[in-house]
């Protein structure tokens, strides 16, 4: 058997059993049985256009700012934790090791009751406010930490030339070392967003007042009213809808940047 | 040779996936029941197993290590009555009102402090009746809100997708309400100064005003009652011997018991 046709014959083969059980499970789930459930039509259309018009609106717009937030207390963050004066150093570690390790939903928890108890003062925006402020502080400490490796990973030699041209370290760092460590982190960055995108349906343990409603809140919301579990799917759906084209747009740029480098 | 004999083996793995996928789609649902129970088809033999969203005090909670509460105490007799154990499974609300939890065929029946509504009838098969629910306000003691109408402009704490909620929307228009996941968040909320006031079942806020700090500003009566729930379709046997027990625990007395000792002022 010649060699072509010999792996031809193998990718033939490989095709089959990707069809093949594609084709098994489609036709071994019970379908009659799960549609009622899951895939009502009428509740679709029913919950659509508000699902829309509110939820996903929330959705985008409580991760922007959480996205916003993480990003400029995250520098600050990185950079408190490659300064040379210790203490700046110890509290960076300190939040990030903190923060990192805590559920996102308990420090939403935390923001929204404990914190008013405690001092008796309530964050801005209530409910949503709270939780968006927890938000923004666990995605600091990760993006801190994808920042951090994004500026070690600038060639030592950038320093040095920018620094020989008279540039301060200040003016070094702000047009020469960011610059190169955002087009080095972008791939980690896109990863932090997309799972700030799925970490604002955790806001619901805040409480929600009914304008606030993100899209896992609103779906569970609609899903009692109508006793049934479509509004998740739909709620699903609008998820990808958002997450699919924001990766390929980010994947677009990468390449943009690669072809610039 | 070996390359040849390979693709084979791969080949004839590719046969064997589709004739399981042909053979599949003759299967389907008639293997999915095991137990029989007097014509039951339960998803356990032997066992009448109940989906519950645990903590819902008075309802349903945990108690040295065992569930217990109206709803619970309840089943047992129930159960017992049909010759069953009884099996308790704690699921969230959401999968149990959405009747995922039933089509999924995790249990046989939701007892949850469910309210029978008519859009849930369309999803749902209900028991009879077994309890009258009336709604309530919590307020701090030092509360000026004395009734419904003072609730305007005030931000009221409910319980998300509730008959509460429903009830809160409709009779007081003008508050603002707040949804929340459960009664710990909402009770939470309240302690924290979040809101002003919670609107939700009686028993519920009953068990909030216990250490002096909240007080019921009123108590709104409403045509709801609960009841169990089962699947839509294929459960028609099991609701009539359920309500069977029902109806038998009223005539016995045992339910004025049960219900006297988790209402009784």
């Amino acid at each position: 058997m010649k060699r072509s046709t010999r792996r031809r014959l193998i990718q033939g083969v490989l095709y089959a059993v990707f069809a093949a059980v594609v084709l098994f499970i489609i036709l071994s789930a019970d379908w009659a049985t799960i549609q009622p459930y899951f895939f009502n039509v009428d509740i679709a259309a029913d919950v659509f256009p508000e699902i829309l018009t509110i939820a996903a609106k929330n959705t985008v717009i409580y991760t922007a700012i959480a996205f916003v937030g993480g990003l400029l207390l995250g520098l600050l963050l990185a950079l408190m934790k490659l300064s040379p004066v210790l203490p700046y150093r110890w509290l960076a570690t300190g939040y990030i090791e903190l923060f990192r390790g805590l559920p996102a939903l308990l420090v939403i928890f935390g923001f929204a009751y404990a914190i008013p108890i405690a001092f008796q003062w309530r964050p801005p925006g209530g409910n949503a406010g709270a939780g968006l402020i927890a938000l923004i502080i666990v995605s600091a400490a990760y993006i801190a930490e994808t920042i951090r490796a994004g500026i070690e990973a600038v060639p030592k030699g950038q320093v040095e030339a920018a620094r020989s041209l008279g540039m301060n370290s200040a003016w070094t760092m702000l047009t020469v070392v960011l610059p190169q460590a955002f087009r080095i982190i972008t791939p980690p960055l896109t990863n932090e967003l997309v799972i700030l995108i799925k970490d604002t349906s955790l806001l619901f343990i805040a409480g929600m007042a009914i304008g606030d409603r993100e899209l896992t809140t609103f779906a569970r919301d609609a899903l009692t009213n109508q006793a049934n579990a479509t509004p998740l799917v739909v709620a699903a759906l609008l998820y990808l809808v958002i997450t699919l084209p924001l990766t390929q747009l980010v994947a677009k740029l990468e390449r943009h940047n690669k072809r610039g480098r | 040779m070996l390359s040849k004999k390979s693709a084979m083996l791969a080949a004839m793995a590719a046969m064997a996936a589709g004739a399981l996928a042909l053979s599949a789609c003759g299967g389907g649902s008639d293997d999915a029941g095991s137990g029989e129970a007097g014509g039951l088809d339960l998803v356990s033999e032997g066992s009448l197993t109940v989906c519950s969203d645990i903590p819902y005090p008075p309802f349903e909670y945990e108690e040295n290590g065992e569930y217990t509460g109206f709803d619970m105490d309840l089943m047992k007799e129930i159960a017992s009555g049909m010759g069953l154990e009884l099996a308790v499974q704690d699921v969230g609300f959401d999968g149990l009102q959405s009747g995922a939890v039933l089509g999924a065929r995790q249990c046989d029946i939701g007892a949850s402090a469910v309210t029978i509504t008519e859009e849930r009838k369309a999803n749902l098969a209900f028991s009879d009746p077994y309890y009258d629910s009336l709604q309530s306000i919590l307020v701090p003691t030092d509360s000026d809100i004395a009734s419904i109408d003072d609730l305007a402009g005030k931000q009221v704490g409910v319980q998300q997708g509730t008959t509460g909620a429903t009830y809160a929307a409709e009779n007081a228009p003008e508050a603002e309400l707040v949804q929340f996941p459960s009664d710990a968040e909402m009770y939470a909320a309240i302690q924290a100064g979040n809101v002003d006031a919670l609107l939700q079942d009686l028993p519920v806020n009953i068990g909030h005003t216990e250490d002096g700090a909240f007080t019921i500003a009123e108590e709104l009566p409403t045509d709801e009652q609960y009841g169990f729930i089962m699947a839509k379709d294929g459960s028609e046997e099991l609701v009539a011997a359920v309500n069977e027990q029902l109806t038998a625990l009223r005539d016995s007395g045992t339910y004025q018991e049960i219900y006297d000792s988790y209402f009784a002022e």
